[in-house]
C-alpha cells in the first residue's frame, strides 16, 4: 500500500424518504488499501458501496478518484472509471449463461457487424476465471439452478473482468465455503501486490480483522470509527459497531456433548446422484448436529434430501418418534420438522409477501379453523408475537420482506419456525449475511431450541460456527462422511480443516 | 475445472433422439392414414400452414422474454391482414408488404408504449387493446363498432407470398435472422437479460426502456410479417368483435409453449418450426383419420402439450456440480 489516496469520499449523503441512510461521510482509500466496511444490518454500508459503484445517485457531497471529481451515473460508468462491485443480493440472470453474465452490459466488444461471437466471449470468460484463480462453472450453461457459490463466482468474474483499480465486495465470503473463501482471500492478496483497492463488507468480524488493512465501523449511517486492523479486536470493532460491549455468551461456553438417548431422526445410507453418497446418521432429542466440509463436499444437499427436496436413490430418512419415512417436504412440514436453507431469498422467503404471510406460511395447518378456514385474528395474532418476540425492526406486519434488511429478514425466515411445535429444525447456514447483534441472537435461539429438546441440524460454511455450537460434528468430502468428532474430542479447527482438504 | 462446453454434448443426443422420433412418427401417421399422409401434396398442405403461425411464436419468443403478455396481438393481426388486403388489392404485392408490415410494426410500437409508459399489467392493457382493434377493424369494413362477422379478401394475384415456395422462403430467412438477433447480438441477449432478471440488467447498465421499446419494435416486424403472410395464404381474414381475435393467437401460443417446453435442448427459435411442423402433422392427421375440427381437435392438442411438456421436462434439474 502506498500513500497515494485513489477514492475520497466528502460530506457525502443519501436519503431514502424518512431514513438517512449515509450522514456525512467522510472516507479515503488508498492505491492498494484493503479496507473493510463493517456495522449492523441497516447501518448503511451497503449503501456507501453502491453509491461508489453508480447503483445509486447521492444526495449531496463529493466523490473524487484520482483526484478527480467523479459521479458516476450508472455500474456502467464506474466500470470505465475501473470500479466494480459485486453485490450482496442481485445475482445473475439465471436464463442466460454463465458465460453471457460475466459480460452482460458490455456484450458488444465481442460483436462484428452486429453479431456477437459466443466463441470468442466464452474464451474471454474463461480467461477471466483462469487469471484470477476462480472456480470455473460450465460456461455454456444457463445459471438457473447453480449452485449459489457458483453464481457468486461468476459475479467475481463479472466485476474483476472490467480490470478494476477498485473493487467492492458486498458480503461476498458469506456466500462460499472454506476453500471459495480461502481462493477469495489469495485473491485480494494478489489484487493488493498489484496495487489495486479492495473495500470489503463482511458480518464477519474475525476474518475482517485478518484480511483487511483497515476498518471502518458504520452505525445508522454514519462513521463511528476508523481503526488499522493490526492495532484492533473483534471485541473492539463489535463494541463501536453496537455502541455498547455485547454482553453473554456467543457460542456454547460448555466443551461436553449434551443431549438425550432419544433418537429423533435416523438417516440410513441416503445418497443423491452426484451430490451426496451412502450418507449415514441419528439426530438426538436436544443435540445440535454439525456438517462441515469443502463446496462440492455435499452439505448442503444433506439438509435438501433430509427435508425431501431431493429425491433419493438409496437409503432412507426416518423420524423415530412417530415412525414415518420423509420422501417429499409436506411428510416434514406435517411432522414437526423445519427447514432452514441457505438461500434465504430465493429458497425460504415469498419475497414480495408480508412479513406475516411469511410468518404463518408453516403454521397454516396449526391457524385453521373448523371449516378450514383461517381466522385473520389469529394469523395477526401469531405475526404480531413473533414480530415482537424476535425484534424484527419493520413499520408493522403488513411490510413487504423485500424492504427488510438482511437480519431481519433472517428473523423472519428462522423464527417462523419457532412457532410451531417442532422436533426436528435443519438449518442451513443461518447467519449468512446478519451482523454480529442478529447473529448472537440467532445462536441464542439454537440454544433455546436444544433447551426445549428439539433436534437440531446445522450446516454451516463457517467452521466457528459449528465447533462453537454442535455437540457432534461430520465432517464431510467428496459427498461422503469422513469423519465423526464429538465435542469432548479433538474439537479444534486444525483436526476438522486437515479432514477436510 | 468444467469445460465451456458443459451440456452441449446432451443437447445433441437429445435433439437427434427427437429427429429420430419425429421420422417414427410421421412414419406411423403414414401407416394409419394408408399413405396419404407422406403424399407431397399432403406434405405441402402442412408445410404452408406452419409459416404464419411461427412468426408469431417468434414475436412471443420476445415479448415473453422481456416478461409481457400481450394478449392483442390476435386484433394487431386482424388490423394488419386487413390493411394488407386493402393496400394490396389496390397496389399490388407492395401494398400486401407495406400494408401488413407498417400496420403490425405501429400497432406493437403503440402497445409497448402503452405498456411501458402507463405501468399497467400488459396482459389487461392487451385485453384493452384488442377490443379496440377488433373494433376499428369491423369499423373500417362495415363502418359500424356493432359485431357482425366481416371478412376481407385479397385478390387472388397477389397471394403469391403465402404460398410455397415463397412462405418457405420467409421461413427459412426469418429462421436465419431471428436466430442471430435472439441468440447472438446484444440487443437479444438484453431483451433476455430483462426477462430473466430486472434488477440485475439495470445494475449492469441495461437500459430498460430502451431494450423494451426494441422489444416493440421487433416483435411488430415479425407480427408484420405474419399479417402479410395470413392473408397471401388464407386469402381473407375473418373478424368479430368482442375479443374473437384472440382465438388467432392460441395456435402459435401452443407453439411457443411446445418450444418453451425443449428450448433446454434446442435453442427455442429452431424449436418453434419444428414445433409448429409437428402441431400441424398431428392436426393434419386428426383430419385425415375424420376427427371433427375444432373443440375435439383442441381436446387433443391439449393432451398433446402436456404428454410433450411430461417428456421435455423430464430429468431436467436445476443444480450442478
Amino acid at each position: 500500500m502506498n500513500n497515494e489516496v485513489i477514492l475520497e469520499i466528502r460530506n457525502l449523503n443519501k436519503r431514502f424518504g424518512p431514513t438517512h441512510a449515509n450522514k456525512n461521510i467522510n472516507f479515503t482509500l488508498k492505491r492498494g488499501e484493503i479496507r473493510g466496511l463493517i456495522g449492523e444490518n441497516g447501518s448503511g454500508k451497503s449503501t456507501l458501496l453502491s453509491q461508489i459503484a453508480g447503483i445509486q445517485r447521492y444526495d449531496s457531497g463529493e466523490m473524487y478518484v484520482n483526484g478527480e471529481a467523479y459521479e458516476p451515473h450508472s455500474p456502467l460508468d464506474a466500470n470505465k472509471h475501473k470500479i466494480s462491485m459485486v453485490m450482496q443480493e442481485l445475482g445473475v440472470v439465471g436464463n442466460l449463461s454463465a458465460g453471457v453474465n460475466v459480460f452482460l452490459g458490455r456484450t458488444g466488444q465481442f460483436s462484428k457487424f452486429g453479431i456477437i461471437s459466443m466463441k470468442k466471449m466464452n474464451r474471454a470468460a474463461q480467461e477471466q476465471f483462469k487469471k484470477w484463480n476462480l472456480s470455473m462453472p460450465p460456461l455454456n450453461q444457463q445459471t438457473d439452478g447453480m449452485m449459489i457459490e457458483s453464481r457468486k463466482m461468476i459475479e467475481l468474474a463479472r466485476a474483476l473482468s472490467v480490470d478494476p483499480d477498485i473493487i467492492l465486495l458486498d458480503e461476498v465470503t458469506q456466500s462460499l465455503s472454506l476453500n471459495n473463501r480461502r481462493q477469495l482471500y489469495e485473491l485480494i492478496n494478489r489484487l493488493k501486490e498489484m496495487g489495486r483497492s479492495v473495500i470489503v463488507i463482511t458480518h464477519d468480524i474475525e476474518e475482517m480483522v485478518e484480511i483487511t488493512d483497515s476498518i471502518t465501523v458504520l452505525r445508522d449511517g454514519e462513521i463511528v470509527g476508523e481503526v488499522k486492523s493490526s492495532e484492533t479486536t473483534p471485541d473492539e470493532i463489535r463494541m463501536m459497531m453496537v455502541g455498547r460491549e455485547i454482553n453473554g455468551d456467543y457460542y456454547r461456553a460448555d466443551m461436553t456433548p449434551d443431549y438425550s438417548d432419544e433418537v429423533v431422526l435416523d438417516v440410513k445410507n441416503i445418497s443423491v446422484p452426484h451430490e451426496i453418497s451412502d450418507v449415514s446418521f441419528q439426530v438426538h432429542a436436544g443435540e445440535i448436529l454439525g456438517f462441515c466440509g469443502l463446496s462440492d463436499s455435499g452439505i448442503h444437499s444433506v439438509g435438501k434430501a433430509v427435508y425431501g427436496l431431493s429425491k433419493l436413490s438409496a437409503g432412507s430418512v426416518e423420524l423415530k418418534y412417530n415412525g414415518l419415512s420423509i420422501k417429499k417436504p409436506t411428510d416434514a412440514l406435517r411432522n414437526n420438522v423445519g427447514y432452514v436453507p441457505k438461500d434465504r431469498d430465493n429458497e425460504a422467503l415469498m419475497i414480495h409477501a408480508s412479513i406475516k404471510d411469511n410468518f404463518c406460511l408453516p403454521s397454516l395447518g396449526e391457524l385453521e379453523g373448523k371449516v378450514w378456514l383461517l381466522n385473520p385474528a389469529k394469523l395477526n395474532k401469531l405475526s404480531n408475537e413473533m414480530t415482537e418476540s424476535l425484534s424484527v425492526k419493520c413499520t408493522g406486519i403488513k411490510q413487504t420482506m423485500d424492504a427488510l434488511s438482511g437480519g431481519n429478514k433472517q428473523k423472519v425466515n428462522f423464527g417462523r419456525w419457532l412457532a410451531k411445535d417442532l422436533k426436528l429444525l435443519i438449518l442451513d447456514c443461518p447467519t449468512r449475511g446478519v451482523d454480529v447483534g442478529v447473529k448472537a441472537y440467532i445462536y441464542q435461539l439454537i440454544k433455546e431450541a436444544k433447551a426445549k429438546n428439539i433436534a437440531t441440524i446445522l450446516i454451516s460454511d463457517e467452521l466457528t460456527e459449528v465447533l462453537g455450537m454442535a455437540d457432534r460434528l461430520l465432517v464431510m468430502k467428496d459427498g461422503h462422511v469422513t469423519r465423526e468428532i464429538r465435542r469432548d474430542e479433538d474439537f479444534t479447527e486444525q483436526s476438522v480443516i486437515g479432514v477436510m482438504i | 475445472m468444467p469445460s465451456i462446453k458443459g451440456g452441449k454434448q446432451k443437447n445433441w443426443l437429445f435433439t437427434l433422439l427427437l429427429i429420430a422420433a419425429i421420422a417414427v412418427i410421421l412414419f406411423v401417421f403414414n401407416i394409419i392414414s394408408d399413405g396419404v399422409f407422406l403424399e407431397k401434396s399432403n406434405l405441402k398442405v402442412i408445410i404452408s400452414h406452419v409459416v404464419y403461425p411461427c412468426f408469431i411464436a417468434w414475436g412471443f419468443c420476445f415479448l415473453f422474454a422481456c416478461g409481457y403478455t400481450d394478449m392483442s396481438i390476435g386484433g394487431v393481426v386482424v388490423l394488419g391482414s386487413f390493411a394488407s388486403c386493402i393496400l394490396g388489392n389496390q397496389i399490388g404485392i407492395p401494398g400486401v408488404i407495406i400494408g401488413g408490415l407498417l400496420t403490425g410494426l405501429a400497432l406493437i410500437f403503440v402497445n409497448f408504449l402503452v405498456f411501458t409508459y402507463t405501468g399497467i399489467p400488459s396482459w389487461i392493457a392487451g385485453i384493452s387493446l384488442a377490443l379496440i382493434y377488433e373494433a376499428v377493424a369491423v369499423f373500417l369494413k362495415v363502418g359500424k363498432t356493432t359485431g357482425p362477422l366481416v371478412n376481407t379478401a385479397l385478390n387472388r394475384e397477389y397471394r403469391l407470398l403465402g404460398q410455397l415456395p415463397w412462405s418457405l422462403v420467409f421461413l427459412f430467412a426469418g429462421l436465419v435472422v431471428i436466430y442471430f438477433l435472439y441468440n447472438r447480438t446484444t440487443i437479444g441477449l438484453n431483451i433476455r437479460a430483462l426477462g430473466g432478471n430486472k434488477e440485475v440488467s439495470k445494475a449492469l447498465g441495461i437500459n430498460v426502456n430502451k431494450t423494451l421499446l426494441a422489444v416493440g419494435l421487433i416483435s411488430g416486424i415479425l407480427i408484420g410479417i405474419a399479417c402479410i403472410l395470413q392473408q397471401s395464404y388464407a386469402g381473407q381474414t375473418t373478424v368479430k368483435t368482442g375479443l374473437t381475435s384472440i382465438n388467432m393467437i392460441f395456435q402459435p401460443l401452443a407453439i411457443y409453449l411446445l418450444a418453451q417446453i425443449i428450448q433446454k435442448q434446442i435453442n427455442i427459435v429452431i424449436a418453434v418450426p419444428i414445433c409448429s411442423f409437428i402441431l400441424y402433422a398431428v392436426f393434419n392427421i386428426l383430419t385425415i383419420m375424420g376427427v371433427p375440427s375444432g373443440t375435439l381437435q383442441e381436446a387433443f392438442l391439449g393432451v398433446f402439450i402436456v404428454i410433450f411438456g411430461i417428456i421435455g421436462q423430464r430429468k431436467v434439474k436445476g443444480v450442478i456440480k
